[in-house]
């Protein structure tokens, strides 16, 4: 891991097009603004491991899925439509 | 026509109808390249899979075939033909099972890109449940 010292106002670049700045620092807090291409998503790594995280249950789910499990809630949506 | 296998059941489709995810999903980068097939004794499940690792597969079923008002801001291309698949979390007890709303898969039809999006608006859950009526 690269480690860098900034201060508030400071920035580093990331390849060619995405520029993170320490924007202030207050206390144990540290505001930071990114500025990044449209198609590059941007998310707090605690939402990134809580999507990632439901994803991989759901795929377990879908693994060990049996017949009997989808058939009543096929179903129950097929009559909803 | 090329064939898939997913627990045991065989599955054709076309290379036309390959989705590429490119940046894969979340917390599954290396799944670039996957189709939507239905389960057709399931119907309106599906399963999105993985063309180049078909373990790599998940259920998923038409967001707004389930919930009817659900939109979620993404930003699309105007005027393309979008659809909008959850990911479903299936439980051995059917009235269990769950709805990613959260993290929506997007597909543009017309060029076969697909990225899963996340929002940030929280009335839409991670685990929605199955709607009541």
């Amino acid at each position: 891991m690269l480690v860098l010292s900034r201060k508030a106002g400071q920035k580093i670049a990331i390849g060619n097009d995405i520029i993170v700045e320490v924007l202030s620092v207050s206390g144990e807090g540290v505001r930071i603004g990114i500025t990044a291409p449209h198609a590059t998503s941007v998310h707090r790594f605690e939402v990134f491991t809580e999507i990632s995280e439901a994803n991989r249950a759901a795929e377990i789910s879908a693994v060990e899925v049996e017949g009997t499990m989808l058939e009543g809630l096929a179903a129950m949506l097929r009559a909803k439509q | 026509m090329p064939m898939i296998t997913i627990k045991g059941k065989d599955y054709s489709y076309n290379d036309d109808e390959v989705i590429n995810f490119a940046d894969g999903l979340v917390g599954f980068p290396d799944m670039r390249r996957a189709v939507v097939v239905p389960m057709d004794e399931y119907e309106p499940f599906c399963w999105l899979v993985s063309v180049e690792d078909e373990r790599n597969a998940f259920i998923v079923v038409n967001a707004n075939d389930i919930f009817t008002d659900y939109k979620p801001a993404v930003d699309a291309p105007a005027q393309s033909d979008v659809k909008t698949l959850t990911i479903v979390k299936i439980s051995s007890d059917w009235h269990k099972t769950t709805f990613n709303l959260r993290a929506p898969i997007v597909i543009d039809t017309a060029s076969r890109r697909g990225s899963q999006f996340i929002l940030t608006d929280n009335r839409y859950s991670l685990a929605e449940p199955v709607p009541q009526n």
